[in-house]
This record gives C-alpha cells, structure tokens and sequence, in this order.
C-alpha cells in the first residue's frame, strides 16, 4: 500500500491504492486506518476528495524495508 | 609449511580473520536490523549464521595472536588448534543454519536428516580433512542457492554474494589440498577474505540503496 502511494507521486486515493495493492474493501480501511495510526500516511482531504501520502516516517521506513528487502534477496530469500 | 612460515609468522592469516570477522559481524547486524523490522524468520537464519561465523572467526585469529605473541612455540600450539576447532564448529553450526534456511523453503525434512547425518564423522579436535570435505560440501550446496539466485534475480547484489560463497568454498579446498603443498594455506586465507570482502561491498551497496 505504501508502495502504492509512493509511485502515485505520494498522493494516492483510495481507490488507486485498492486496486494497486489488491486488496477488498474492507482490509483497505482497515490497513489505512492501522497505517495512520503508526504514523507513516497521513490523510488529506482536498476540496472533497480524499487522498492518503506518506509521513517522513513512513518514507523512511520503506526504504529502510527496501534495502532489508534487496539484502535479502540478495542471499535468495524473499521478504 | 615452510613456504607458508613467513604468512604465519607475521600474523597475517590473524589479521585476515580479525577483518573477516569485522565483516561477519556487520552482516548479521544487518539481519538483525532487518528480523527488527519485519519479523521474517530469514533474518535470523541469517543473523544466527554470522553471528557465528564472526565468533569462529574472532577466536581463532585472536588464539592465533596469543599463541605469536607468547612466543613459546610448539607449548600452546594446543591454544591455537583449540582456537581452529572452536572455529570448524562454528562455521559448521554457520552453514548448516544456512542450508537449513535455504531447504525450508522446500519445507522438507531434508534440513533436519543432513544436519544429523554429519554428527558422526565430526572430527573431535584441530584441522582434519574430513572436517574441510564436511564444510566443503554444505558451503557447495549454499554456493548453488546463491547461483540459482543470481541466475533468477540478475542484480549486483546477488551477484556479489554468489561471489562471495565461491571464494569461501575455494578457501576450503585450499585448506583442504595445503597438505601437498603449504603455499595453498596463504591462497585459502586470501581466498577465505575474499569472500569476506565481497560480502562487505554488497552490504555497501544495499545501505547505498533504497
């Protein structure tokens, strides 16, 4: 989901995410709501329209989890 | 190993394993960082593996120091195989870790039945070569996974390590062939870091990354 939103230019809808993280929707509510709680989205509401993006914190943590990710994969472990 | 007295008697292969160790130390600092962040029991396996490839390391190369230092000759040349024999269990346990991690996948038993089935040719103290065949034949099958890997993955990173695991297989043999000719003990110890240091650049080149 993270992810998502990362490449959506840290601004992301709902529904962007839902489909790029392929998930229903009630785990997405129910990850958005967990996501914001650990501090690494916040929620925007602009001119009605609802968009998520990363915090600082949370930008720092997905790339502290890409480069576990690479380290990993680099041994041939999936993370 | 008259040829190889002036590679001993400085302290060289001391001073390659303290690096080495240095090295597996930020290695399984690295899987501990990640096994803090996500949980994946990868990161133990190898966190666990380093951890004691870095103490085998460490106190072989320190034994090493003390038995030069101490410059009593054939006295504490016990200290020194003590110091080897601590290590050969280490890397043993080390990649048997790794086996085993690379075999979970498979979730199969296989893991469980190799380790058992090593158990009773151990050798009980100091260099023997059928300790360097044990450890030549678990770091074959690692060095597999890790051409496999790259065969998949095709990036640097796994590039590096596949690398790596073939200079510490290659090591090995040379541990293991030093018998006919001592010169091979300076190519196992350079080898033996080699690998280290390829493990190093691929530790760079992942924190470089994000």
């Amino acid at each position: 989901m993270m992810r998502v939103i990362q490449r959506e230019g840290n601004r992301a809808k709902p529904t962007r995410i839902l489909y790029g993280a392929n998930l229903s929707h009630d785990r997405l509510t129910k990850y958005l709501d967990e996501l914001k709680r650990l501090g690494v989205i916040d929620e925007i509401i602009n001119g009605g329209e609802r968009y998520y993006k990363l915090t600082q914190k949370g930008i720092e943590f997905l790339n502290e989890f890409r480069r576990m990710d690479n380290f990993a994969a680099a041994f041939g472990f999936a993370v | 190993m008259d040829s190889a007295r002036w590679f001993i008697g400085f302290g060289f292969d001391a001073i390659m394993e303290l690096i080495s160790f240095v090295i597996a130390f930020a290695v399984a600092y690295q899987a501990f960082k990640g096994y803090r962040l996500t949980r994946e029991r990868t990161f133990l396996y190898l966190q666990f593996s380093f951890v004691l490839l870095a103490a085998g390391l460490l106190v072989d190369g320190l034994s090493t120091i003390f038995v030069l230092l101490a410059r009593t000759g054939a006295r504490l040349l016990g200290v020194s195989s003590l110091g080897y024999t601590i290590f050969f269990f280490a890397q043993l346990t080390a990649y048997l870790i790794l086996v085993c991690a690379y075999l979970q996948k498979t979730r199969t038993l296989a893991a469980e039945s190799l380790a058992l089935s090593i158990l009773p040719v151990l050798p009980v103290l100091g260099y023997t070569p059928t300790g360097e065949l044990i450890l030549i034949f678990l770091l074959f099958f690692i060095t597999a996974q890790t051409l496999i890997n790259y065969s998949v993955r095709r990036t640097s990173g796994s590039l590096l390590v596949m690398f790596a695991f073939t200079m510490l297989t290659l090591s090995h043999a040379f541990f293991l062939l030093m018998l006919f000719d001592a010169r091979l003990f300076v190519l196992a110890h350079v080898a033996q870091l080699s690998g280290f240091v390829l493990l190093l650049v691929m530790l760079l080149q992942v924190n470089r990354s994000a």
